[in-house]
């Protein structure tokens, strides 16, 4: 493509931010696939990928993730915290913090926040039947908050949680102001236009088509470097490139990794991103009556190269984890754990062993819901092929159809799991423990991974954590597969060479100061 | 007359029902709202809870008849998605879809018409060749390529236009050349064709023989009958202005009712879905009429027709 004119362009004022008279700071847009999967900015609501992009520049919790270095816990609306019990952590609110509508944030706001209100129902407004079951999914123990002052609270579990605090780094847990959610007509009105002290604020949101965001200039960290901050819904990859080349857009999100090398074809552009706290896996069903047997599942587990679909289908911009886990869970992350190497041999046997005569096995797959969706399932399926795997690949349309039918007619599909807390206890026990979805759904259970899983979540004695953990993914990714990691997955956003901004590792976009230079 | 037009709109009401119904089955049977809108991440009790607040645990043909009965008392339900109304969301939208199909039909039908005429008036001459390659270039190339060349060219190299959005006029250019260019096409060959057909007919050559001027021909006896088959192609276009702009409108961003519907129906937001549904089909019916009605207007054997049906 050739993209010489666009020399031109900054001469008609198309390729530079546009800069009110006024304020020198810039405005920006992004175009996106997409804002929001709810139609609502409220992530009680929005328990998506899609909405983790954009919330944090409007909303904060008290518990902050250092997405750009280490993902470790770091103060947000909260200046520090400390343990007071196995259930109780005290936290210190940071003063001087005010919400977009100008009201002073006080503990209040807190307990409000983690009110019946907002979020548990049966207070003076209804709240929506699935955001009570988010809220409880999220804080399974939660018991209440004690208001020790203006600028003090505790956060009282009814449960031992070793993770309390992390728990409070969780999208769902920013602080929302009473005066603002009570002025609105319902709990769906607020949601579409919330109220928060994030470095923007909320001034426009038209469903399906632009967010607008604008400078919250009273934020607790300084003025925000950009005036006005939108988000564009852009569905389609050429649309969202095509208004980048022409200077309508300065960032374009979630670049395929095959248009990188187009894109920084021209020097005017650059790709940044890459492996994000998102693993793309593979669930097996273990009421299907062929994947009943674990060594059919270690077989296939085996039969995976993932250093091929790697360089193939990423240009060798993204890795394979140890397993389920993350760097930042500090010293509960095991470091000698690898996934099941690729071992066509040693698939074979397992499958000779299996005594496997060919029974078929269905893999519904969507269209790209992820990133190479489709042809990672075609070359995982190839792979199946060739050690006499009858894999049925199903295109399918939603997740709806993915798991239809009785838990005997599925067999395996895709999935991914974000973690944010540093610890592995939300991602493992709350998804895959007595509580998760699989096991829900009769995908997989383990009896003795569902009492292990129980014991990380409650146990604080981190010693022991480690071993329970270490026996949990022993386990769910060998021994009786639930699920085979592929690999991190990634995230590229095409953006203006001259704009320095740094892509967090996560599918969060910080447009904060910190990460902010033109 | 009267019988005339109360047949057709007992026809209309007969198939818009059919449509809903249709859509109903098909959207519900292909996939879980409440599993879709919530996403993949959900917890499953978040999943059941969201199903069981829609009524989407009910049976399909409670669910069906409690959305009819809603319908005739007037409400056309809400927006799964946000908790709006759908007839909110969907009048919302239509602005935006009248502001690329209205202009793009004044394009169809300027550029059009004259130039299915004329080619038929110079048939097998390089005008006739042009114009007819121009139509089938331009009746072939689907929108969606027709959109991105034209952004390539026009906003990418030349940096003239903007390729996507809806926040200026200019914004609007290039979806409407888009949808008029492919439109125009195809009623150039239409045109061309109505022409052709009228001007072999022994009225004609009767006409010309009697020393009529060719112009008063053409404009006196050949349009005239020429008009009917071009009036249903115009009527078509007339009933596409809502939802014809599906696809252009995903290529340019254009947040109009067609970008609404594909949203919509990926979702599964039923009462959008069917909202829109009711709207084009009420459209689509209304133009129908319109043509049928036109038809007696331009052709009096019709009228005679009509009447006779209704003795």
């Amino acid at each position: 493509m050739r993209r010489r004119d666009l020399a031109l362009l900054p001469a008609l004022g198309l390729a530079a931010p546009a800069v009110a008279q006024s304020d020198s700071r810039p405005q920006v847009t992004v175009a996106v696939q997409n804002i929001s999967t709810s139609n609502t900015l409220e992530m009680l609501r929005e328990q998506s990928n899609v909405g983790t992009r954009i919330f944090r520049n409007f909303v904060e919790p008290l518990v902050d993730t250092d997405w750009n270095g280490d993902m470790s816990l770091i103060p947000g609306l909260a200046t520090g915290w400390r343990r007071i019990s196995n259930r109780v952590v005290e936290f210190d609110l940071r003063e001087g913090v005010t919400f977009h509508d100008g009201q002073p944030f006080t503990a209040d706001d807190v307990a409000f926040s983690f009110g019946p209100e907002r979020m548990w129902g049966g207070g003076a407004r209804e709240v929506p039947p699935a955001v009570v079951q988010n809220a409880r999914r999220a804080f399974p123990g939660f018991e209440r908050i004690e208001v020790l002052g203006p600028h003090r609270i505790r956060l009282h579990s009814s449960v031992p949680d070793i993770i309390l605090e992390g728990r409070m780094a969780r999208s769902i847990a920013v602080i929302a102001p009473r005066g603002a959610f009570m002025a609105s007509s319902g709990w769906m009105d607020w949601a579409r236009h919330p109220v928060g002290t994030g470095p923007y604020r909320v001034a426009e949101h038209r469903p399906d088509q632009m967010l607008t965001l604008e400078a919250h200039d009273a934020h607790w960290q300084g003025r925000p470097p950009i005036r006005r901050l939108r988000f564009a819904e852009v569905p389609e990859v050429s649309s969202r490139l095509n208004m980048l080349f022409s200077g309508e857009v300065q960032f374009a999100s979630d670049i395929p990794p095959d248009q990188i090398s187009s894109v920084e074809s021209d020097r005017r552009f650059e790709v940044v991103g890459g492996p994000i706290n998102n693993s793309r896996y593979l669930l097996f069903n273990k009421s299907h009556p062929v994947l009943a047997n674990a060594l059919v599942r270690r077989a296939m587990s085996h039969a995976i190269d993932r250093e091929a679909i790697i360089a193939a289908l990423w240009s060798g911009r993204t890795s394979v984890p140890r397993g389920l886990q993350w760097e930042f869970y500090g010293d509960m992350y095991l470091r000698d754990i690898e996934v099941p190497r690729f071992d066509p041999a040693e698939a074979r046997r397992l499958l000779r062993e299996a005594g496997y005569r060919g029974q078929p096995i269905p893999y519904r797959v969507l269209n790209n819901y992820y990133t190479n969706q489709t042809a990672t399932a075609q070359i995982m399926t190839e792979g199946w092929r060739a050690l006499g795997l009858n894999i049925q690949m199903q295109m399918v349309e939603n997740w709806s159809q993915i798991l239809a039918g009785e838990p005997e007619t599925r067999g395996v599909h895709d999935w991914s799991a974000s973690a944010v807390v540093p610890d592995p206890s939300v991602q493992m026990s709350g998804s895959w423990g007595r509580t998760g979805a699989p096991w829900l759904r009769n995908q997989w259970r383990n009896e003795e991974f569902g009492d292990l899983a129980a014991e990380l979540e409650t146990s604080m004695d981190q010693q022991r954590r480690r071993v329970v953990w270490r026996r949990m993914l022993e386990i769910i990714e060998r021994e009786d597969p639930g699920y085979v990691v592929l690999h991190r997955n990634a995230s590229f956003t095409a953006k203006r060479r001259d704009i320095e901004w740094r892509a967090s590792q996560s599918f969060f976009m910080d447009f904060r100061a910190t990460n902010w230079r033109a | 007359m009267l019988r005339f037009t109360a047949t057709r709109l007992v026809r209309a009401a007969i198939t818009i029902v059919m449509v809903v119904t249709f859509a109903f089955v098909v959207l519900r049977l292909s996939g879980d709202p409440a599993q879709i809108i919530m996403g993949a991440d959900a917890p499953p009790e978040a999943v059941d809870a969201f199903r069981t607040a829609w009524g989407l645990d009910e049976p399909l043909w409670v669910q069906y008849i409690s959305y009819f009965g809603a319908i005739f008392s007037g409400d056309l339900g809400r927006s799964m998605r946000d908790g709006r109304e759908a007839i909110v969301l969907v009048l919302e939208r239509i602005p935006a879809t009248l502001a690329l199909t209205v202009p793009a039909l004044v394009i169809k039908l300027a550029l059009g018409i004259p130039a299915g005429i004329l080619a038929a008036l110079y048939r097998n001459s390089a005008l006739d060749r042009a114009v007819m390659m121009f139509a089938v270039a331009g009746f072939t190339i689907p929108s969606f390529v027709l959109g991105l060349l034209l952004v390539l060219l026009f906003a990418v190299q030349l940096g003239w236009l903007p390729s996507g959005g809806q926040e200026s006029w200019r914004h609007a250019i290039l979806p409407v050349i888009t949808l008029g260019i492919g439109g125009a096409a195809a009623l150039a060959r239409f045109t061309r064709s109505a022409m052709l057909e009228v001007l072999g007919q022994p009225y004609i050559r009767t006409a010309s023989a009697k020393g009529v001027a060719w112009r008063r021909v053409v404009a006196n006896h050949a349009l005239p009958n020429a008009a009917i088959p071009t009036v249903t192609i115009i009527g078509f276009m007339f009933g596409s202005l809502i939802a014809g702009a599906v696809v252009v409108e995903s290529v340019f961003s254009w947040p109009g009712v067609g970008r609404l519907l594909v949203t919509a129906v990926a979702n599964r937001d039923l009462a959008v879905v069917q909202c829109i549904l009711l709207l084009v089909a009420m459209t689509m019916i209304t133009a129908n009429l319109v043509v049928d009605l036109l038809y007696g207007v331009l052709d009096p054997r019709l009228r005679g027709g009509a009447r006779k049906a209704e003795a």
